[in-house]
């Protein structure tokens, strides 16, 4: 059989490299009959295998490769065998590029491109289809050169793609929309020049050509609201309803693509396409695109998590639609691609991230020991994703009272994450131990014993600021309503010093969480506020620093609050305070509390008044002096005036303060 | 061709809904009987252009391939086809390459037409393989079979589990004296190549932009879905042999 006899040739040639690198000489042979034999040869050999593209990029095949290609593309003769070589040397080049980064890298840099689009306005079809589909390879890839569409010989190149009879040159102009089109100057370019209005024209063409209209269109959409409405009065609305029918397609792809390309529509724009059929419908054929074993079905989940994400009305819908079950039995498969598995976690978390009902629906199901489970996994997208969407269901105030998430299937293997490589897991698990650990049950001693907290305050003096970020704010919630000796424990691994300098940290997000970290710390026993106090009131100095220095509402609201607490304290406590809020000297500086109860934020308002209230305490022995010292300064007669402040919580406050300096006023005539 | 197909089903579920409303109406227990005359004056109010069916026979012919029956077709009844007829002859070659177990011939072929549909296209790759791995042990090239399997399928079950089980079952074919007769000899079946070349034969007409099943069969299978819910809720003339398309007399 001449068949075996030839395939027994390939594979006994395969074992040895020697004919690996006989075919980089008869690629370099002076003899182009042998040039293209070895073409398509190499062609033949890598296409759909990895491993012989990674082997021949490593041999050095693709520059030899490209000189075939860029000797005849440049030599403009058109008899059959250079069409030949031209076609043949395309294709394995493309090849190289199709879904292989490293192929990419060497194909762009042996310089293929310029080549290849010379191949455009070959007069042979197939030579212009090989030169298309090689490119369109490339320009999948995120390694691609951007094409630059504000310079206007790129939009007229862009054009002329778009418009050209051969359905693989109006691919290519589609991928490069795709791949190139980010920033909404870009979109809004493309949209004047027309582009968009050539794209609804090929929702007509071919399948393929409907299919790549599909995807640029929603690139083009997407944030773009003046591309939205463009698209949406097109042709008087038959654009719209010709996506709209498509999402019945008989191609399960170009139903996916119109639901993305609907998607775009309505997050862009929040006048289209919200009424309840056509939600119901979306959520529907998203779940049912799940089903599909390939590319779809990878992709589904990210598409139904960004029609869902943020939007109350389409989760209810989903719960209804039965999609946590349906999640749920897909992410029971086994050998799940990481990107789907990565997918369905994240649109599990997105389903669960505001309603109970879906968290409810969610941990019946027991789905938690698949996501436990998803934490330990190889891909790092996936222990993100796992972490994301334990932080979501951990929203469940329910399931924290009754200690659901604190137990040994869930705790030590996201302790073990703040230790992970990757910072995008790292920053994900400090997420998810933040929502944990506000348990108000005694299982914080778990979270302890996993060494938890020696981790957290390692990240907490992490160089990336998002790290220390999220550290302290798990470390906030832990502190929250927890007793003295764990609040000691958590304080003595933090210290006194670093956490002084956390607060005058140069990211003013950690400021202000360092300041609620603190602000949890001495709230409650006598006994955790002198903890401000170590190390010669180094804290309470750093906050009181911050107060004059800072410009942010958050982080006044938080030193504040912090200050309040320490003013419900002892005498010491008290005049500590008084010391960081009202000026000594008569210096003539306006005090920093009068600063406060005169801003425009209730929040801020609030909280000076509740420090006054404290400070002003009446049973305390040197409250006469303080309630003094405030009337001298000026705001004794503020909190006066605000007797009928807009914020009804401020005028509760405000009733109390008043309250008490009555009782100094009557003490004193 | 899509639109003028959904048109003609749009209408005949049209029809089902007005029998089965009748049928509601009348329904008390017992089913509806509808004799021979008001069926056909039913059917008879459903207009089928002509050109319609001819697309529909175009459409089977061009699908499954019959190249020269096409040409003849067209000629005959004017209508054209919906691809270049002469790409069906590449993709017949192809088909044929496979049932032949010429594999190898077969891939470069494909390739030929168009490198990406093996490019992109693990699963239908891999089943390539497969069958030239196949074709290598029923020759009894063993060495060279295992070498095979070794060097160009091994990688692939890394990549993908379902693919590893798959190689293994038929690498198994190896561990038996009697292949005809062993768990997976049905590997070595014929059918095992006309599974392969019609994976093939659907994969070039998806890259064709053309549908990858005919229209008619599924057609068929809409009749037959069609009746067996009607069956239950009336007598009426039913078409049982398909082949004839006759009418049978309602039966009471």
């Amino acid at each position: 059989m001449p068949t075996s006899a030839s395939a027994s040739a390939s594979a006994s040639s395969t074992t040895a490299t020697g004919p690996n690198s006989d075919l980089l000489i008869r690629l370099n042979s002076p003899d182009s009959q042998v040039q293209l034999k070895a073409l398509r040869e190499l062609k033949n050999r890598i296409i759909g295998n990895r491993t012989k593209k990674l082997s021949f990029v490593k041999l050095g095949l693709v520059p030899a490769v490209a000189a075939i290609l860029a000797s005849k593309a440049q030599a403009h003769s058109h008899s059959d065998h250079d069409c030949n070589l031209l076609v043949q040397s395309a294709a394995a080049l493309g090849s190289f590029a199709c879904g292989f980064d490293a192929g990419v890298r060497a194909v762009l840099d042996a310089g293929a491109c310029p080549n290849l689009l010379l191949l455009l306005s070959h007069p042979d079809d197939k030579v212009v289809d090989a030169g298309a589909r090689s490119l369109r390879m490339i320009y999948q890839s995120n390694l691609a050169p951007k094409c630059d569409f504000l310079q206007d010989k790129n939009m007229e190149f862009l054009l002329s793609l778009l418009n050209s009879e051969n359905e693989n040159v109006t691919g290519l102009g589609a991928s490069i929309v795709i791949h190139s089109c980010e920033t909404i100057t870009e979109k809004k370019a493309l949209c004047h020049a027309g582009v968009l209005k050539k794209l609804v024209s090929l929702l007509q063409g071919s399948p393929s050509q409907r299919d790549n209209s599909l995807e640029s269109l929603a690139t083009i959409m997407k944030d773009n609201d003046e591309a939205v409405s463009e698209f949406v009065g097109c042709e008087s609305g038959r654009a719209l309803s010709s996506v709209i029918e498509l999402t019945k397609d008989r191609h399960l792809r170009t139903r996916f693509l119109a639901s993305r390309c609907l998607i775009a529509i309505r997050n862009t724009s929040s006048c289209y396409l919200q009424d309840m059929g056509i939600k119901t419908k979306l959520v529907h054929l998203l779940l049912e695109l799940h089903d599909d074993p390939g590319q779809v079905g990878d992709e589904a989940p990210f598409a139904f998590s960004s029609l869902i994400s943020q939007k109350v009305d389409l989760q209810k819908i989903a719960l209804e639609a039965n999609a946590i079950d349906k999640l749920y039995n897909h992410l029971q498969k086994n050998h799940l691609h990481p990107k789907r598995f990565q997918g369905l976690l994240l649109a599990l978390a997105d389903l669960c991230s505001k309603l109970e009902s879906c968290r409810s629906r969610f941990l019946s199901l027991q789905a938690l020991n698949l996501v436990s489970e998803a934490l330990t996994h190889d891909s790092s997208d996936v222990r993100t994703a796992a972490c994301i969407c334990l932080r979501c269901v951990s929203r469940s105030i329910k399931n924290l009272c009754a200690g659901n998430f604190m137990n040994e299937m869930i705790v030590p293997p996201l302790v073990r994450l703040l230790d992970d490589p990757s910072i995008s897991v790292q920053v994900a698990a400090l997420s998810a131990v933040g929502n944990i650990v506000v348990d108000f049950t005694t299982h914080r001693s778990l979270f302890l014993q996993c060494g938890g907290v020696k981790q957290l305050v390692q990240l907490s003096r992490s160089m990336d600021s998002t790290l220390r970020l999220n550290a302290l704010w798990a470390l906030r919630n832990l502190m929250c309503l927890a007793d003295y000796i764990c609040k000691q424990g958590i304080f003595m691994e933090l210290t006194a010093s670093s956490l002084a300098s956390l607060i005058c940290d140069p990211e003013p997000f950690v400021q202000e969480q360092a300041l609620a970290l603190i602000r949890n710390l001495v709230d409650g026993c006598m006994n955790s506020v002198e903890l401000v106090f170590a190390e010669d009131g180094i804290i309470l100095d750093a906050v009181g620093r911050q107060l004059q220095s800072a410009s942010r509402d958050e982080i006044w609201i938080q030193g504040l609050y912090v200050l309040s607490n320490v003013a419900s304290g002892n005498e010491v406590h008290k005049e500590a305070v008084m010391h960081q809020l009202v000026p000594q000297a008569d210096n003539g500086a306006q005090s920093l509390i009068l600063k406060f109860l005169q801003s425009n934020e209730s929040q801020l308002r609030i909280a000076a008044v509740w420090t006054i209230v404290n400070l002003t305490f009446p049973s305390t022995p040197n409250a006469f002096s303080r309630f003094v010292k405030l009337h001298n300064a000026g705001i004794v007669s503020q909190v006066k005036s605000m007797a009928s402040d807009p914020c009804l919580d401020v005028k509760l406050r405000v009733k109390s303060a008043l309250g008490q300096f009555k009782t100094f006023s009557d003490g004193s005539t | 061709m899509s639109l003028f197909l959904s048109s003609t089903i749009d209408q005949a579920y049209h029809q089902l809904a007005e029998i089965e409303a009748e049928l509601k109406a009348a329904m008390a227990g017992s089913k509806k009987v509808i004799t021979r005359e008001e069926w056909e004056k039913k059917l008879n109010d459903v207009k089928i252009k002509k050109e319609d069916m001819n697309k529909l026979v175009m459409n089977f012919l061009v699908t499954e391939g019959y190249v020269d029956a096409a040409e003849k077709f067209r000629k005959e009844s004017g209508t054209e086809p919906d691809i270049d007829l002469a790409t069906i002859t590449d993709r017949m070659a192809v088909k044929k390459a496979v049932q032949c177990g010429n594999v190898e011939d077969a891939i470069e072929k494909v390739n030929d037409l168009n490198p990406e549909i093996l490019d992109t296209n693990p699963q239908l790759f891999f089943h390539l393989q497969q069958q030239r791995l196949i074709e290598l042990i029923r020759n009894g090239k063993v060495e060279e079979a295992l070498e095979f399997a070794q060097e160009e399928l091994a990688p692939r079950g890394e990549e993908n589990q379902s693919f590893l089980e798959e190689l293994e079952r038929t690498v198994a074919l190896l561990a038996f004296e009697d292949v005809s007769n062993c768990p997976v000899g049905e590997l070595l079946d014929i059918s095992q190549r006309l599974k392969t070349a019609s994976e093939v034969n659907a994969a070039i007409l998806t890259s064709q932009s053309h549908e990858k099943d005919p229209k008619l069969p599924s057609l068929l299978k809409m009749l037959i879905w069609a009746q067996n819910q009607l069956d239950e809720k009336a007598h009426y003339p039913r078409i049982n042999d398909l082949s004839t398309a006759r009418l049978e007399d309602p039966s009471v």
